[in-house]
């Protein structure tokens, strides 16, 4: 670099750099960046697109939030979603990754197998699983009759449907969470465990002591970048439940499409999704307050 | 691990990978079964008789070719634009310094943190303005670049010797051609991988597809296959499955060929679409 300052590089491309990142710039800006900040500005205002009105309301939009009883269940619904989704699949993951650290036949087939439902698009897997879920015919309570144990209501319950949903989302992330970990177990280096092997330590042990502290890196990626897709979740509570029943698998971005797109809430949903970004954005800090304190060095 | 331990260790990974590929069994099982076997108890895992009419029927209720040709156009024209506009930006980034160079840089990460989820409501209405709802223009919008793709490609410059670069500036080659012609082909396997994840992400896009597009004719397969579940009329799962299969086939074939590339890519990146 500093051998392209001496020829005045810098003033003879600076045309190009700004050339070159023109496009994405502008793009960005247009379709993402100004969105965002629209969308933020929008929940302060009541919406009127076919009239193209914009009538500026203060917190109302929100106030109406806080005031709508759908909204809170949509809220709830997503949180236990997170709670559920986010430490379910990483501590399965971790499991699963511990075994796929041995050697073992078939173990590249057995991964592929794993990691199958990550790149099935959750739309068309969510709609096996409806199938799968159905309470007459469906293959779940199929099972469970052969084997003598009474028929579950699945989707079609309040009582079991967010369950129904989480279980869906567990299978089809469960692949990923795994690599992830096996990528970071395989990091580790095997002096670690030769040393901790002469000093008597067990399997257990040398899992908690070992593994489980300089997997903390992986585990913070993981926990935030499960948690951010989860609070987005949408596709297949759309497809699975639509919501049902009665409201009981509610989430924030189905009720946020609703407002917006079937009843033309625009003010309302951009409340929703400034809510939405809130979260993101706390997660996002959290990430970057603690990212520091795990990171390992080898 | 003595061989006891072994065994148990095979049974818990087959266990498990049986749970994993059940739902797609029984998606093909429940499309080629003719429609008493999808009824029957206990299940048929094996159907009595190989059909194809639920794909028939699949195919006269809806365009899936139509859907085919939508998703395609969307993921070619969105991963070609990336991949193009990516790959300059992330040259200028990684080889020139300019003013605000950091400020342009975390604008374009920034977008990672806000998804359309949380933009879609004034995306709609700007799209809306430009007449660009119910159309591929549409559905595009957000998808001419990826931040993902700059960062990517960025860090792939990063790491390759600037002696090249330098070589192709003293024989008189102009930037735009250096881009295209030394750092594109060095860097093919980044480039690879970015276009990879973005074609998943953008074939398996449902939420702004859905958001954007009115009529039938331009729906992607994703909101093809969730609108083809009417919820109102019989349910008929032979059908469905069939449209299932119709729809996440070639997405699965293409993965049983490049798993390992696939695989690597997603976990090395971390992030899918």
């Amino acid at each position: 670099m500093s051998a392209w300052r001496r020829r005045g590089f810098r003033r003879r491309h600076l045309v190009h750099a700004y050339l070159f990142i023109a496009p994405v710039v502008l793009l960005f800006g247009i379709f993402r960046v100004v969105p965002a900040v629209q969308t933020l500005l929008y929940s302060i205002y009541k919406v009127e697109l076919l009239r193209g009105r914009f009538t500026f309301i203060g917190l109302e939009n929100f106030r109406a939030l806080a005031g709508e009883p759908a909204f809170a269940q949509a809220m709830v619904n997503t949180l236990l979603y997170v709670a559920a989704i986010v430490p379910v699949s990483a501590a399965l993951g971790l499991a699963l990754a511990v075994l796929f650290n041995t050697r073992f036949p078939l173990r590249e087939l057995f991964k592929a197998v794993y990691f199958a439902p990550m790149v099935t698009s959750t739309v068309a897997a969510a709609m096996v699983w409806w199938w799968l879920y159905n309470p007459q015919f469906g293959l779940f309570n199929v099972l469970l009759r052969l084997v003598h144990l009474p028929d579950q209501p699945w989707l079609m319950s309040s009582r079991t449907a967010l369950t129904s949903i989480i279980i869906f989302s567990v299978w089809k992330s469960l692949g990923y969470n795994m690599v992830i970990y096996l990528a970071g177990l395989q990091a580790i280096p095997q002096q670690f465990y030769e040393a901790a092997m002469i000093d008597g330590a067990g399997p257990l042990r040398r899992f908690w002591r070992i593994s489980v502290p300089l997997l903390a890196p992986t585990t913070t990626f993981l926990l935030i970048y499960n948690g951010i897709l989860a609070f987005q979740v949408f596709d297949q509570v759309f497809v699975l439940t639509g919501g049902g029943p009665a409201n009981a698998t509610n989430v924030v971005v189905l009720d946020l499409y609703r407002q917006a797109f079937e009843r033309y809430n625009f003010g309302y949903a951009a409340a929703e999704a400034a809510v939405l970004f809130a979260l993101i954005l706390g997660i996002t800090a959290v990430q970057y307050l603690y990212s520091k304190r795990f990171e390992v060095a080898y | 691990m003595g061989s006891v331990g072994r065994l148990l260790l095979f049974l818990v990974v087959t266990a498990v990978a049986v749970v994993m590929v059940l739902p797609f069994y029984w998606m093909v099982v429940t499309a080629v079964s003719p429609a008493s076997d999808i009824l029957a108890f206990p299940p048929k895992w094996i159907p009595s008789r190989l059909t194809l009419e639920h794909f028939t029927v699949a195919f006269a209720k809806a365009p899936w070719l139509t859907y085919y040709q939508n998703s395609l156009v969307v993921a070619v024209v969105s991963v070609g634009c990336s991949l193009l506009f990516g790959l300059f930006a992330g040259y200028a980034f990684a080889v020139y310094r300019f003013p605000l160079q950091n400020v342009f840089f975390l604008l374009i990460l920034s977008t990672l943190m806000v998804p359309v989820q949380v933009t879609s409501v004034a995306l709609y209405v700007l799209l809306a303005r430009i007449d660009w709802v119910d159309s591929y223009l549409g559905i595009l919008a957000p998808n001419f670049a990826s931040a993902f793709g700059v960062f990517l490609i960025q860090q792939g410059i990063k790491a390759i010797p600037l002696d090249l670069v330098e070589a192709a500036r003293m024989d008189g080659a102009g930037e735009v051609r250096i881009v295209l012609t030394i750092v594109a082909p060095l860097l093919k396997t980044t480039l690879a991988t970015v276009a990879m994840i973005l074609f998943l992400g953008s074939w398996n896009d449902f939420l702004w597809p859905v958001i954007v597009i009115n009529s039938q004719e331009l729906r992607t397969l994703p909101v093809g296959i969730a609108l083809f579940k009417d919820p109102y009329g019989s349910i008929n799962y032979g059908p469905l499955m069939a449209a299932t299969v119709i729809a996440s086939g070639p997405m699965l074939l293409a993965y049983a060929v490049s798993q390992k590339f696939m695989i690597r890519g997603i976990a090395l990146t971390g992030l899918k679409g």
